[in-house]
Parts: C-alpha cells; sequence; structure tokens
C-alpha cells in the first residue's frame, strides 16, 4: 500500500503555506459538518443564515457568543498550558466541576463580605480546579502513572460527585430538578448592559494576556519552552524541569476551575449537571484552533463559542441534539490535525521502476 | 452471604464482557503502535447501532453486527488521522470520541429508552445449579463466552504466531519491521479496523445484550476504563481477561450494595470502578516500573524517511 | 597507516558459492551493478549519475565522508529509496527494487549501521520475522537449525534466545550478518560496520569480513576509515558530495593520502595539533576516588583525575565503556556513588545543574540532539539557554530584544551558517547545530569545559572548527575534559591523555602514551 507514494519532511514551512493549510482544514471541518447538519434535517439553504448571521452579525446572537465564549477562553488556555508542556490533561471537564462546585458553595455559604463575594468565588474555583489536577501531576511525578488515563477518569468521578451533591447535599429541596438554589445577587457578576455579557469577560481577557506575557516573555515561559520541546537538555541545562511543569500544570487546572467559577457567577446562577458539559473537548478544539497560542485561545474559543450558540438554535427550530455540537468539533477537529501533515510533508509520488513481468526468485537466475 | 456471592458473581460477566471486548480491540491497536482513546465514542455509536438495528427488527445478532460495523466506521476517520496523515494519536482518538458520542446522540434520540428483547442467556441447565460459581460459570449469553474466546486467541496469535510476531514487530519497532517486508500502514490499517470493529461490538454489547434499551451517555466512562485495563493488563488480552474480570467485579457490586441496602450514597458507590482503576493503575506502575510490555513505538507517527 | 595491504587478488580466488546462492557465471557478470544512479531530495541532488559494481567474491570499500552519498546509493539498492533514474542489474540481469522486500528477495542483504533488530525480541526471533515465511527461506525449528548451521560455519558466535537489547553491540551485529546470511544473502553491505565496535572486536569483524569473501560472498564495506580500506578491501570506490571521484580503483593501487584527498578534497589532512602548551594553571576539576553507577551498564570506577587551568585532558576509550556516566556525574545529571568531584576545591556533592553552571561549568553532550538543543525552538533561544539559565538576561523577564542581540552576535562571532535568530534550530546541518552549541557553551564565563565526542558526526570543516574553539577555550584559561573515540582528535588535541576501559582510567607515567600503549589500555591490558 502506498507504495511509491513518498513523503517527505518540509524544510522550514512558509507563513503563507501554513495559514492556507489552516483555512484550508477549518474550511473542509465546516463543509463536512454542515454536510452532517444537512443529513440530520436542516435544510441547506437555512445554514448560513442560522449559524453565520444568527450567531455573529445580530445583537442577541453576538450577545450569546461572547458569554459563551467567556469561559471558553479560560478553558482553551487551560489546555494549551498542560498541552505545550507535555501534559495531556484531559480532565478539563473535572477541574471546571470542582471549580463550579467551589464557586457555588462559596455563594451558598456566604462566604467572604458582600463586595467580595464573587471574587472569592473565583478565588476558591480556581484553587479547586488546581487541587483536582494536582492528583495527576503527583501520580505522574512520584509513580510515573499517565496522566492520560488518570485525568479522564477523574473526570468521571468529579461528574459523580457533582451528581452527588446536586441530588443531595446541596440540591434545591423545593425543586424536581437536581439543580442547586439559585444564588444570591451579591454572589453575581455585574453585567455589562449587552445580554448576558458579564464582568467575567474581563476576567478571561486579563487571564489571557497574563498567560501570553507569561509563556512568551517570563523566564519561566522561557523553561517552560525548553520542558516542551526537549525536557532532557532542559535538564542537562539546570532549568528547573519539575517545577516549570508543575507550574503550567497546576495553572492549566486552575484555570480550569476558574471556567467554571465564570459559569456560577457570570451566568448560570445556580449549579447544575451541565454545568462542565464537553468542556474538555471545547478546550481541546479552542487550544488546537489557536495553535496554542494564549491570544489565539481568544479568537479561537469566540468562533467555538458561535458553533455552540448556532448548535442550540439548530436545537430550537429543528429539534437536534446537543450531540451535533459535539459532532461538528470532533470533526473540526480531525481536519486541522490532519491538515497539519500537508504543512509538514511534501507528497509526492515517486517514479519507480515498472513492475518487472516476473521478477526471477534467487534461486532461479543464474546469468 | 452465599447468596450474596452467587448473585454477585453472576452478575459479574455482563460487566466484564464490554470491557474484555474494549480493551482487547485496543490491545489489537497498541500492539501495531496505534494509541486508541476513540474507545467511548466507539462504544456509544456501537450501542446505538446495536440498538438501532434491533429497534428496527433486526435480530439481536445483527444488532451486534451493527456495533462491529459501527466500530469499523469510525475506525475509517481515525486510521485515516493516524496512519495516513501522522496526526497525533491522542487529539485524533478525542477527535472519534467527539463524533462517536456526537453521532450517538444524533443518532439516537428517536430511539433512546425503548426497551426491547436483546440477546438472552444460553440454557446450560443443570450446570448452572452448582453452588456459588454456577450461574457465573453457565448462566451467561453467548458473547461473554465469545469475548473470552477472542481474548484467548488474540492472546495465542499475538505471541505464538508468525503473524503475531510481524504484528508485534509494528508497535516495537516499525523501521524494523519494514526493512523485514512488512508494509506498516496496510498493516496498521487493517488491525486497527479489527480493533475498532471489537470496541464497536462492545458499545453494541452494552445495549443489545446488557441494558436491552439505548440510553444517551450509557457507555459511562467504560470505554476509558478500557483503556486503563489496557495498561493494566501489560498489552497482553490474556491478562486483560483477569483485569476485566476484576473491574467488572467492582462495577456489578454497586447494584448488589444497594439491593442489600448499603448505606453508601448510589453515586459515590459508582465511583468505586473508577477508583479501582486509578489504584490498579499506581499498583502496576510501582511493582513494574519497566513498564513490560508496552510497545516501545505506541502513540508514535513512522514515517520511513526517518528512519 | 599500516602499508602490509598486499594480498592475493579477487581473480585469483576460487568463486565458492554461498550455501544457498547459485554459482555466479564464472567473473563475467558483476554480482551487481548499479549504473549511472541518481537521486535528488527535494531538489537537492545527492547522487550525480554514480556507477558501482561488485565482483564475485571481492570485498569492494565504499569510502566517503558525511553526507557523500554513500548511505543513500545502498539505500537505493536495498529498496528504501527509489532512484530518480539509473538502473540496477544482478548477475547482468536488470533488475527492479520496489521495495526492501524487492531487495531482499534478490539476495541483498544489508547491515545498517544502526541494526535492525527489534530489542524486546530474541535474535532468533529476529531472523524469523525477517525471515517472513519468505520464499525458499524455512520456517519453524528448521530455520533455527539453520542459524545454527550457518553460525557453525562461518564462526560467528551470538546468543539467539536473549532478547537483543541485553546483548553487547558487537553480539547484535553478528545476529545482523546471521540474519542476511540466513535469508540467501548473496552479496552483504556493511554501513560503517566498525564504528560501533572496539579495536579487537573490529580486527575479528574484518577478520570475518576476508573469511566471507574467501568463501564466495561478495561484500560491500561503507567506511570512512582509510586504515580499513587499506585493511581489508580489494577494491575502493570514493564518493564526495554525491559525484563519484574514484571508481572501483583495486587498492593494491592506491596510497592512503591520495584516499585521503579524494575523500575530502582540499580538506584532508588531520586536525592541527596544539602548538603551544602553556604552562598548566591551578586543578579546576578534581576527581578522586570516584564512582558512578552505570545503569546496568559500565559505569565509572575509582577514577581519579584533576584538570588545570588552561589545559585540555583527553579521555580516549571505545564509547560504552563508563564514559556517559562519567560526564553525567560531572555535570550533576547522575549520583555520585563514592569518591568526590570537586571544582577550585570544593567538593561538589549535591551540588544541582544549575550550581555547577554557575561556577562555570559547560557541557557539550555527546548527544547534541538530546541534550544539548530544543531543535523545535529557534536559534535565538537556544543560544540564550545558558544566559536565560543563570538569570543574566534577567530574573523574572526576558526581555526579547536582548536576546536577539545575543542571538545575532553568537551567529556572527561563531559564523553560524543558514542561521538566523527566528528560524528553528531543526534547519541547521549537524556542523552549524554544534556551531549553537560551543557558541553557548565556551561563554566568557565558561571555566570547566566537559566536551563529550564534540565532532561526532560532523564533516570535516566543521570538526576543525570545533577543534580550534576547544583549543581557543583552553587558552583563555579554561579547563577542558574531552572525551572522545576518536584517537586522531585526542591525540592532536590533549595535553595529557588517559583511556577509559570497564569504568576505569589508565594512562602512562608521562601522560602522553603513543598509539600502541593506548591500544593496550582501551583492551584492559595495561
Amino acid at each position: 500500500m502506498l507504495d511509491g507514494v513518498v513523503l517527505e519532511r518540509r524544510q522550514g514551512v512558509g507563513r503563507g503555506r501554513q495559514a492556507a493549510v489552516f483555512a484550508g482544514s477549518i474550511a473542509l471541518g465546516l463543509a463536512l459538518s454542515a454536510g452532517v447538519l444537512v443529513a440530520a434535517g436542516v435544510p441547506a439553504g437555512a445554514l448560513f443564515d442560522e449559524i453565520v448571521v444568527q450567531v455573529f452579525f445580530t445583537a442577541s446572537g453576538l450577545a450569546q457568543t461572547i458569554t459563551m465564549a467567556t469561559p471558553m477562553v479560560l478553558l482553551g488556555l487551560s489546555a494549551a498550558l498542560a498541552l505545550k508542556h507535555r501534559f495531556w490533561n484531559i480532565g478539563i471537564e473535572g477541574q471546571m466541576i470542582l471549580g463550579a462546585v467551589a464557586a457555588t458553595a462559596v455563594a451558598v455559604g456566604g462566604v467572604g463580605g458582600a463586595g467580595m463575594r464573587p471574587a472569592m468565588m473565583l478565588i476558591a474555583a480556581a484553587l479547586a480546579g488546581l487541587a483536582w489536577i494536582a492528583v495527576p501531576l503527583v501520580l505522574k511525578a512520584v509513580f510515573e502513572v499517565s496522566e492520560v488515563v488518570v485525568t479522564l477518569l477523574l473526570s468521571s468521578i468529579a461528574f459523580l460527585g457533582l451528581q452527588h451533591l446536586l441530588f443531595g447535599p446541596m440540591g434545591d429541596p423545593a425543586r424536581n430538578f437536581p439543580v442547586s438554589p439559585v444564588i444570591d445577587e451579591v454572589a453575581r457578576l455585574p453585567l455589562f448592559g449587552f445580554g448576558d455579557v458579564h464582568a467575567g469577560l474581563v476576567v478571561a481577557l486579563a487571564a489571557a494576556l497574563a498567560v501570553a506575557v507569561l509563556v512568551d516573555r517570563s523566564r519561566p515561559g522561557f523553561f517552560g519552552r525548553f520542558v516542551g520541546d526537549n525536557p532532557s537538555a532542559a535538564r542537562a541545562l539546570g532549568f528547573p524541569v519539575v517545577a516549570t511543569t508543575a507550574l503550567f500544570v497546576l495553572l492549566s487546572g486552575a484555570l480550569a476551575g476558574l471556567a467554571g467559577g465564570l459559569v456560577i457567577a457570570g451566568t448560570e446562577h445556580r449549579l447544575s449537571q451541565y454545568v462542565a458539559l464537553h468542556a474538555t473537548f471545547s478546550g481541546i478544539v479552542v487550544a488546537v484552533l489557536a495553535r496554542y497560542s494564549a491570544l489565539g485561545c481568544v479568537v479561537a474559543a469566540f468562533f467555538v463559542a458561535g458553533v455552540y450558540v448556532a448548535g442550540s438554535t439548530l436545537k430550537v427550530f429543528y429539534g437536534l441534539p446537543e450531540g451535533v455540537i459535539l459532532l461538528v468539533q470532533g470533526v473540526v477537529l480531525l481536519t486541522l490535525i490532519g491538515g497539519q501533515f500537508l504543512a509538514l510533508f511534501r507528497v509526492h509520488r515517486e517514479a519507480r521502476p515498472a513492475p518487472a513481468p516476473a521478477l526471477p526468485a534467487s534461486t532461479e537466475r543464474a546469468a | 452471604m452465599e447468596g450474596f456471592l452467587t448473585a454477585w458473581l453472576g452478575a459479574v460477566p455482563v460487566y466484564m464482557t464490554p470491557l474484555l471486548l474494549a480493551a482487547t480491540g485496543l490491545i489489537l491497536c497498541e500492539r501495531v503502535g496505534i494509541l486508541n482513546l476513540g474507545s467511548e465514542g466507539m462504544m456509544a455509536f456501537g450501542a446505538v447501532a446495536g440498538a438501532v438495528t434491533v429497534l428496527s427488527g433486526g435480530a439481536p445478532w445483527l444488532g451486534l453486527a451493527a456495533g462491529l460495523a459501527a466500530g469499523v466506521a469510525l475506525a475509517v476517520p481515525f486510521w485515516l488521522a493516524v496512519v495516513v496523515f501522522r496526526a497525533n494519536h491522542i487529539l485524533a482518538g478525542l477527535g472519534v470520541v467527539a463524533i462517536g458520542l456526537g453521532a450517538a446522540a444524533t443518532l439516537g434520540r428517536d430511539h433512546a429508552h425503548k426497551p426491547f428483547a436483546g440477546l438472552g442467556k444460553l440454557d446450560l441447565a443443570p450446570l448452572d445449579a452448582i453452588p456459588l460459581v454456577g450461574p457465573f460459570l453457565f448462566r451467561q449469553d453467548a458473547i461473554a463466552y465469545l469475548a473470552v474466546a477472542i481474548a484467548l486467541a488474540a492472546s495465542v496469535v499475538l505471541s505464538r504466531s508468525m503473524t503475531g510476531l510481524r504484528l508485534r514487530a509494528i508497535g516495537e519497532d516499525p523501521a524494523t519491521a519494514d526493512t523485514a517486508g512488512i508494509d506498516v500502514p496496510a498493516t496498521q490499517i487493517a488491525v486497527v479496523t479489527i480493533g475498532c470493529a471489537l470496541v464497536g461490538l462492545a458499545g453494541a454489547y452494552l445495549s443489545v445484550v446488557g441494558s436491552k434499551v439505548y440510553v444517551d451517555g450509557m457507555v459511562a466512562g467504560r470505554g476509558w476504563v478500557a483503556i486503563a485495563l489496557v495498561v493494566f493488563a501489560r498489552w497482553s488480552p490474556a491478562r486483560a481477561i483477569l483485569g476485566a474480570l476484576i473491574f467488572g467485579a467492582a462495577e456489578a457490586l454497586i447494584p448488589r450494595l444497594q439491593v442489600v441496602g448499603a448505606e453508601v450514597p448510589v453515586y459515590i458507590l459508582s465511583m468505586l470502578p473508577y477508583v479501582v482503576t486509578i489504584l490498579a493503575l499506581v499498583a502496576v506502575a510501582i511493582l513494574d516500573p519497566a513498564r513490560q510490555g508496552e510497545p516501545r513505538f505506541l502513540g508514535r507517527a513512522y514515517l520511513r524517511q526517518d528512519r | 597507516m599500516p602499508e602490509d595491504h598486499a594480498r592475493s587478488a579477487p581473480a585469483a580466488r576460487a568463486p565458492a558459492a554461498p550455501d544457498s546462492a547459485a554459482p555466479a557465471s564464472a567473473g563475467t557478470a558483476p554480482a551487481l551493478a548499479m549504473v549511472a544512479v541518481s537521486k535528488a531530495f527535494g531538489g537537492k541532488t545527492v547522487l550525480d549519475a554514480v556507477d558501482f559494481a561488485l565482483a564475485p567474491g571481492e570485498v569492494h570499500a565504499l569510502l566517503g565522508e558525511n553526507g557523500a552519498g554513500k548511505s543513500t546509493l545502498m539505500n537505493i539498492l536495498t529498496g528504501i529509496y527509489a532512484a530518480d533514474s539509473g538502473r540496477i542489474e544482478i548477475d547482468g540481469a536488470p533488475v527492479a527494487i520496489r521495495g526492501p522486500s524487492d531487495a531482499l528477495r534478490l539476495g541483498i542483504g544489508m547491515v545498517h549501521q544502526h541494526f535492525r533488530l527489534v530489542g524486546t525480541f530474541t535474535g532468533l526471533e529476529n531472523i524469523r520475522l525477517a525471515a517472513g515465511g519468505r520464499e525458499g527461506v524455512p520456517v519453524g525449528a528448521a530455520l533455527g537449525e539453520r542459524v545454527e548451521a550457518i553460525a557453525a560455519q562461518t564462526g560467528l558466535e551470538a546468543p539467539l534466545g536473549v532478547p537483543v537489547a541485553r546483548l553487547s553491540v558487537a553480539e547484535r551485529q553478528r545476529i545482523e550478518i546471521l540474519k542476511a546470511l540466513a535469508l540467501g544473502a548473496r552479496l552483504l553491505v556493511l554501513d560503517e560496520p566498525t564504528a560501533v565496535l572496539t579495536d579487537d572486536e573490529a580486527e575479528r569483524l574484518l577478520a570475518l569480513v576476508r573469511r566471507l569473501a574467501a568463501d564466495g560472498l561478495p561484500i560491500v564495506l561503507i567506511t570512512h576509515k582509510l586504515r580499513e580500506v587499506m585493511q581489508a578491501a580489494d577494491r575502493v570506490s570514493t564518493l564526495r558530495q554525491g559525484r563519484l571521484v574514484m571508481a572501483a580503483r583495486p587498492v593494491a593501487e592506491v596510497d592512503p593520502d591520495g584516499l585521503a584527498r579524494a575523500m575530502t578534497g582540499d580538506l584532508a589532512g588531520a586536525p592541527a595539533i596544539r602548538q603551544a602548551r602553556p604552562a598548566p594553571g591551578a586543578a579546576i576539576l578534581g576527581l578522586a576516588g570516584l564512582h558512578v553507577g552505570g545503569d546496568g551498564r559500565v559505569g565509572v570506577e575509582a577514577v581519579d583525575l584533576a584538570v588545570r587551568a588552561g589545559t585540555i585532558v583527553g579521555i580516549a576509550g571505545v564509547g560504552g565503556n563508563g564514559q556517559q556516566p562519567l560526564a553525567e556525574a560531572i555535570v550533576g545529571l547522575r549520583p555520585v556513588a563514592a569518591g568526590a568531584i570537586r571544582l577550585d576545591g570544593d567538593d561538589l556533592a549535591g551540588a544541582s545543574v544549575r550550581a555547577r553552571r554557575d561556577r562555570g561549568l559547560r557541557y557539550i553532550p555527546a548527544d547534541r540532539a538530546a541534550f544539548a538543543l530544543a531543535d523545535g525552538l529557534t536559534v535565538k533561544d537556544n543560544l540564550a539557554a545558558g544566559d536565560v539559565g543563570a538569570g543574566r538576561t534577567g530574573r523574572v523577564m526576558v526581555p526579547s530584544g536582548r536576546l536577539a542581540r545575543l542571538a545575532a552576535e553568537r551567529i556572527a562571532a561563531y559564523a553560524i551558517a543558514g542561521a538566523s535568530p527566528e528560524r528553528p534550530v531543526r534547519l541547521l546541518s549537524g556542523g552549524n547545530a554544534q556551531k549553537v552549541v560551543l557558541a553557548r557553551e565556551l561563554d566568557a564565563e565558561a571555566r570547566l569545559v566537559i566536551a563529550h565526542s564534540p565532532t561526532r558526526g560532523l564533516d570535516v570543516a566543521a570538526c576543525r572548527y570545533v577543534h580550534a574553539r576547544l583549543v581557543e577555550a583552553a587558552d583563555r584559561g579554561a579547563a577542558v575534559l574531552l572525551i572522545s573515540e576518536d584517537l586522531e582528535e585526542i591525540m592532536a588535541l590533549a595535553d595529557e591523555i588517559h583511556v577509559m576501559s570497564r569504568g576505569r582510567l589508565a594512562t602512562t607515567p608521562d601522560g602522553r602514551p603513543d598509539r600502541t600503549a593506548i591500544g593496550a589500555m582501551m583492551l584492559g591490558h595495561a
């Protein structure tokens, strides 16, 4: 198979080529997704109107998209920081759940003065996410247990814990649904007066900026680049490899936790089972779209949020399940990472010698 | 007490079988160097495919075959990404999970919560009357036995046959396999297709044999547990039988404990298999730091020119 | 260079066939002919109409520098690459080689420099894998018997029932040759076969090569060591920059100097010998009764050594005799089991890599891709890594303007070709990548330089450059510990020479052993 097809690693990849491949991959992903949607019963003609116009070019759509994008920026940063530094954090969902639970607990428990409440919630959320990622970090550092599986499993455990709390200690006794009581007014982030867009947006943008400076301009960021590219060289150069990894991994968990806090304090105002639905996928798709750049995560989160908002529109009007959103993300993720190949390699067919009519067996071929 | 044990043991295979099928499929993939994280999505897609087939009037066997086909279908984008386009195996696997879960939710929207007859147990009376282990060994469905047979067969092929030698060589050292005249990408694609089919079958087992109904989210992390099981089994399908037995037993304990009225909240109890899995991974890491059996080239892209 | 290479010409030997192959047709057609073979990668010509022929029963040396095209030519023969043009004939009949399996079927046996053995498989499993149920190769127990028979017949002894990862390099190489023979090789290509062997093992191998050829098996010996050509080959062809500069000359007709000139062009000659030997200063590095664990391989045993300011101390020896543990222990990457490492008289026990670097220790590791460079990062980052690590560019932030200036200065000072500050190091050639390491490690604060095989894999010009910079560092007053398998390099540069064998150091009273003494010490006879 593939005989005669030769791959060559490109020497240096031009920015133009990178951009073209990137755009092409996204276009292919969206085209495939559109195909899926049409197959699922959405009229093809409605696609542009439903998605692009509604989501990005109407005031209410834009406000929804920005609101949705706010925690997603943090999820993207969380994924980017971990993946850049060779730690597969596939438990973003779990860390976000912990963050949401912690924020809700602070709000319900009335911790801190009224004016400080949202800040206390966000700090608690970040710490909770940090604590949850510390488990796989320690297991990897001490026992060399792969973080891939542990972060995944801890997400499942966090989700079960969330259900336990909602059906029990943190549930709202006045309602049949597994949700917590709505948090007090004082525990909510202020709105900007543009739809549901809230002060969390500032938090998310500030986080992106801070991560960008940390990664690109600081000494720990410099160490991190070496740890990500070649840990052995980093060690031989005397860089603090373990501390650097720990810093960025803990930060990854804290950012995911913070995202959970933002959702509670900014949008949902109460805990539900769906608080962190598909957070891991969203974070990774945002990070890959942003090519692990912090500021890129802001732009990428905006577009992925658009997919979510479009998804809920499609759900209302065409009865499509939420799963479609996931499907679209999966398709785009695969076309993106597959497309990288075309940027990195040159494919050409070699002129192999024509198949000899009958290759003589070695024993028969005395000249 | 004996009644409790008999009932518990008798319920184990139903939990053990999907884990074993999925783990065997994943081991096949990993033995040729392909790290497959897509099992959660493949199982979901297999579960819905099986349920839809049976609900549309197909026989249970046809439902299970649909599960196999669902695995094969999701194998295509996966091997395209990792074998042909040399994409990162972890990211590609997660992409496949998203596609599988999304497709399952989409296809399953009109078929969820509709019970059907499904595949029943074999009648091996009077053997099932043996005290304690009778129901465990002799009151099970055909797939439970088949799964063990497949795992044993895969184990023998991998460790004893020429084919197994060639497959393992790809996962250990694809450049050497290539020099030995093995078509590395074609073999990887073939094995990944078979492996994913088994994972899809595991999903179909959940709906067609286990619950006899499709519910969104019914895979509930079993795909992830199967991935951990591969590590625990040290990449041997025969050892995966033992691993699946332990994990299956932990899972089967949950409803048993509820039946006897244990005072542990249900969601906390449900964490048991995951906690057991993490502890098992830690134990294995301590006992075998050299990671015996792990294919040396696992999860990396092979390019002939790079050697 | 030994001059006693007179031996019978190949024609004088009776062409006896190896057991599986039909007899060659009385020397009329060459066993192998590659005619006008050309190959380009991404527009760059690496082989330009090269002819190569192998007579029945001869040892034909293929000589050339790294990058001359030797490996590409042989990779075309073994089906790994396809030629852009040209043809291949075996016993006079044109053949099509579309992949490695075609080459195997045609009886072309290749022993790569990096062995094609699965480490977790036993020797016999590896041979079984390569045989793969191929036509004419027995399966099952019969294959084992055949391998045993060939081993007995040729004297290729190696344990066949043990995972090869546990075997020595020489044993693995013997399994590779056994594998090729068991598969019915009618000609054998050995790619730099002695590069990984001790002198003693190399002698044994070359004797085996002569013996196999005498039995009628033609052999291509790829090498860049003139001495091996003179010692073991019947004819020699030389490649330089993808072109054949010397075609199939009988070895009896060439002299080593001519060969060297053909191979290297104008750059021929031994490395410049260090002229001025300054009066040694104070001891910078001191090793006292040093023991270091080897992680299952040879470690360091009771080593005493002093390296004084302004001197170069050379440690010769075949790789794998404890050099890597020694270097890593001094740098701080590997714990000391017993004894002391002193820097300026202070025991470094417990000092981190960082602390050692802060005191002026610098490291040029043998495997720069693995331990010195982050090749996905920019030239700028790699050049600045030492300064950023030490905090010289700022304790918290890294000013990018300052890094760019630093990079530009060092690129200019070390004439790093093809490097701009923002390019990834991955795109540099080996020599230029090594210059990035030198530019970073040989900075003004460098007081003790551990240079381990600093010219491995580099071309002649780059080697000379590295040597000049090491000498310059010593002249500036640094203490240099040069650990190398390249004896010429050690002889030319070192003020004092030690030989490392099985973890121990040996030398002569004057610290300047000659070749013979070094050879004896390598074998642990002194």
